[in-house]
């Protein structure tokens, strides 16, 4: 991680709740530009909800709400930006592989492109093989591109989904816990992905694997009822966390 | 993860056997020191082979530890520190192997050497002061025993100043009085060693002694 000192995101004060249910509570974190920050915590501790504010995904559903300031780019994107544009640029990929299954390989890779009607055919095909060599399916698929993305394994669809997701030349890539439907061979291959993503994008990723999260990423946020309880280098909090709770929660003493 | 607490104990049970050698092995190299007497050079160097078995035996524990647990944060830290300070007791042993083979080459019988006598002996109780901290996580004492360093370090100098005034032709006690109080420095800095591991152990900062 260099030493930059420009935020690509920019978070203070952020609330949001469920109805009446208050699900963030005042977090505040700056993130800086082609890292992976690791978001940890137990369940119902508000790693999704965070993500999907990043996004603007969270206010999708009615009764939802959110308040606080998450600069993008020091854009606010609750005033400044459409939410369209907003989750152009803030990619998202889901806990379940969930490629379009009436969909071929490549259509799955340029769908969002073609929604946007942004390329011709062959500028899809050449968006659908770069992305598809990106994430490292290329050569498993290239005689399979006109198959359905469903017919490829649990580990090949997720990749899809990033290829998907990296087609539409995000800035950030949000991953809800990407890989916990994953065999490990699969496991290591996204892995070893969001590693080389974070040369070109900024990386979000939440994890149940406190392991996993120590091998990619470079800071990490510790959420606890709905709390930023600890946000630092990834070292220094698996080594030597400040809080007594993270560090309870790293070493599966609860949660 | 309570079966990772049961490693951490079973390691730490090794160490504090590894000091009980330690313990002994420089109560009776303080006797021969004192008395001026030969033949402890094979005793301690069994003592010595055995504490680097046990070591290797720490490192097997904490190597397992790591690989079944992957553990973080304090339980990761107790492993490390579990490293060097075995490491640390297995050369403080062989510094002790170390004094004997000086006994046993000069001849000393006609020696002063209460200096360095003394120094072996605070060198001693500092070395067992710090496993106490470490066994305890008792960061204070620990910051105690890295402040006496400076006065071994002192006493040193003062030996070697009057191992240099000494008279023509005291050559074997000059090189005995020179090397062990040198061992004993030696000895005291692997004392400020694991103080220093013990301070990380129980605060998670590093500050720089090695």
């Amino acid at each position: 991680m260099d030493n930059c000192t420009y935020e690509k995101l920019d978070i203070s004060g952020l609330d949001a709740w469920f109805g009446d249910k208050q699900a963030l509570k005042g977090v505040s974190l700056r993130i800086k530009p082609k890292t992976v920050t690791a978001v940890i915590g137990p369940s119902g501790c508000g790693k999704s909800t965070f993500i999907r504010c990043i996004n603007r995904m969270h206010e999708l559903t009615p009764g939802n709400r959110v308040s606080g300031v998450v600069l993008l780019d020091g854009v606010d994107i609750y005033k400044s930006v459409d939410s369209m544009d907003v989750r152009r640029k803030v990619g998202m990929v889901f806990q379940k592989p969930n490629p379009f299954p009436n969909m071929s390989v490549s259509d799955n890779v340029v769908a969002g492109l073609k929604l946007i009607g942004a390329a011709s055919k062959k500028e899809l095909e050449a968006v659908a093989e770069e992305n598809l060599k990106a994430v490292g399916l290329w050569k498993e698929v290239e005689n399979d591109l006109k198959k359905s993305g469903a017919s490829l394994s649990g580990g090949q669809q997720q990749r899809l989904c990033i290829a998907r997701a990296l087609a539409m030349r995000p800035e950030i890539i949000l991953m809800d816990e990407p890989t916990s439907a994953l065999d490990p061979a699969s496991t290591a291959k996204i892995e070893d992905l969001v590693k080389t993503l974070k040369a070109e994008t900024t990386v979000i990723i939440i994890t149940h694997n406190v392991q996993q999260a120590a091998r990619i990423s470079d800071m990490t946020a510790f959420f606890y009822l709905g709390e930023l309880i600890e946000y630092g280098e990834t070292r220094t909090i698996f080594e030597s966390p400040k809080s007594p709770l993270t560090e309870r929660y790293i070493t599966g003493r609860f949660g | 993860m309570a079966n990772e607490m049961e490693y951490i104990t079973k390691i730490n049970a090794e160490i504090h056997e590894m000091l009980q050698i330690v313990d002994a092995l420089g109560e009776r190299v303080q006797n021969a020191l004192d008395s001026k007497r030969r033949g402890m050079k094979d005793a301690a160097y069994e003592a010595s082979v055995d504490i680097q078995h046990r070591e290797e035996e720490v490192t097997a524990l904490c190597v397992g530890s790591l690989i079944k647990y992957q553990p973080f944060a304090g339980d990761l830290r107790a492993i490390t520190v579990a490293l060097k300070v075995s490491y640390d007791l297995s050369r403080i042993c062989r510094y002790l192997y170390n004094i004997t083979e000086v006994l046993e080459e000069f001849e000393v019988g006609a020696c002063e050497v209460n200096d360095v006598s003394a120094l072996l002996k605070d060198a001693r109780s500092m070395v067992s002061m710090s496993l106490t901290a470490y066994f305890d996580k008792n960061r204070s004492l620990a910051s105690e025993i890295i402040e006496r360093d400076h006065s071994i370090d002192e006493r040193y100098r003062m030996v070697l100043s009057a191992q240099r005034r000494a008279p023509f032709g005291s050559g074997d006690c000059i090189l005995l009085n020179g090397l062990t109080a040198r061992i004993i420095e030696r000895m005291a800095d692997h004392a400020c060693y694991i103080s220093s591991e013990t301070a990380y152990l129980v605060t998670g900062r590093r500050t720089s002694y090695r």
